[in-house]
């Protein structure tokens, strides 16, 4: 319209302001790419460093005390180190430390967690309960990133010092709002169980890449084995 | 702004690419060390656990 006949310097600001808007979008879009390197890739190494340098010292731990044998071992591990090792097959992640409490300073260094908080979870070695658990499904070690291939009659294996756990999944439920807090309590009504046993609950968020909605599957322990010398693994993970 | 950055670095069009080198990869690591780690919690991709909602820690 009348662009041609405006002064010079209006149509230079006006070029400078877009080529500034235009590099501030470009800007933008390259710190968002960076963020997502950094959430699915640069977090799992660091993450994965933490979790075999912690591992690692578990291990070295379990080796150097084996004055506390006997049946109280495993309650005689400090907690907060974890309290072992999770192996789950079908996942096809090796083995995952477990650590107290899922708040997202423990889990970021590719832990699974065990809950505290809003219902306590039941250790391994109780008569009954719930071993409810938490983990990543990306980023931080994405350690329960494979949870849709864990199907039921697949194993769980958790491992303390002296013994193994061997838990059969019996159900899971593909899709529950993250305030579902039944999912990990000590009878999990909707795993179909409405007596007390020994389960164990893999709870993570659902679809990958978001967290609307949380993926829980369910075991029940069907047998333990003691860890011999050798440390020889159980028929499931062999 | 680019632009204005370039014409105000110093010395000839080599040493100026290495000095912008130099600054993309500061950005990218005050970014990864400072501002990601920040951010993250604050947004809604990845919490994982299940609990009683409004404020509670994921």
């Amino acid at each position: 319209m009348s662009r041609a006949a405006s002064p010079p310097q209006n149509r230079s600001v006006l070029a400078g302001f877009l080529s500034l808007l235009g590099e501030f979008l470009i800007t933008v879009g390259l710190v968002l790419g960076l963020f997502v390197a950094y959430s699915l890739w640069w977090t799992n190494v660091l993450a994965d460093r933490q979790a075999q340098a912690r591992g690692n010292e578990v291990r070295q731990q379990w080796q150097t005390a084996p004055g506390a044998n006997g049946s109280a071992a495993p309650g005689a591990l400090d907690t907060m180190d974890g309290i072992g090792f999770l192996h789950v097959p079908a996942m096809k992640n090796g083995e995952v430390l477990v650590k107290k409490g899922t708040a997202p300073d423990v889990l970021d260094d590719g832990v699974a967690g065990y809950y505290t908080d809003p219902v306590k979870a039941a250790l391994p070695w109780e008569a009954s309960g719930n071993f409810s658990l938490a983990a990543h499904r990306d980023g931080h070690g994405a350690k329960f990133h494979n949870i849709d291939k864990v199907k039921n009659g697949d194993a769980v294996v958790f491992e303390t010092r002296d013994t193994w756990y061997v838990y059969k999944v019996f159900a899971e439920l593909r899709q529950t709002s993250k305030y579902n807090v039944d999912v990990i309590s000590a009878v999990p009504k909707e795993s179909g169980r409405t007596a007390p046993g020994r389960f164990i609950t893999l709870t993570t968020c659902t679809p990958v890449y978001t967290s609307k909605f949380r993926y829980v599957v369910w075991g029940e322990l069907v047998r333990t084995e003691k860890v011999d010398a050798q440390r020889t693994l159980p028929a499931e993970l062999r | 702004m680019y632009g204005w950055i370039w014409r105000h670095l110093p010395g000839n069009a080599w040493v100026r690419a290495v000095i912008s080198l130099v600054l993309v990869l500061g950005v990218v690591f005050v970014l990864f060390q400072y501002v990601f780690p920040w951010a993250e919690p604050l947004l809604p991709f990845n919490d994982v656990t299940v609990d009683e909602g409004s404020g509670a820690t994921p």
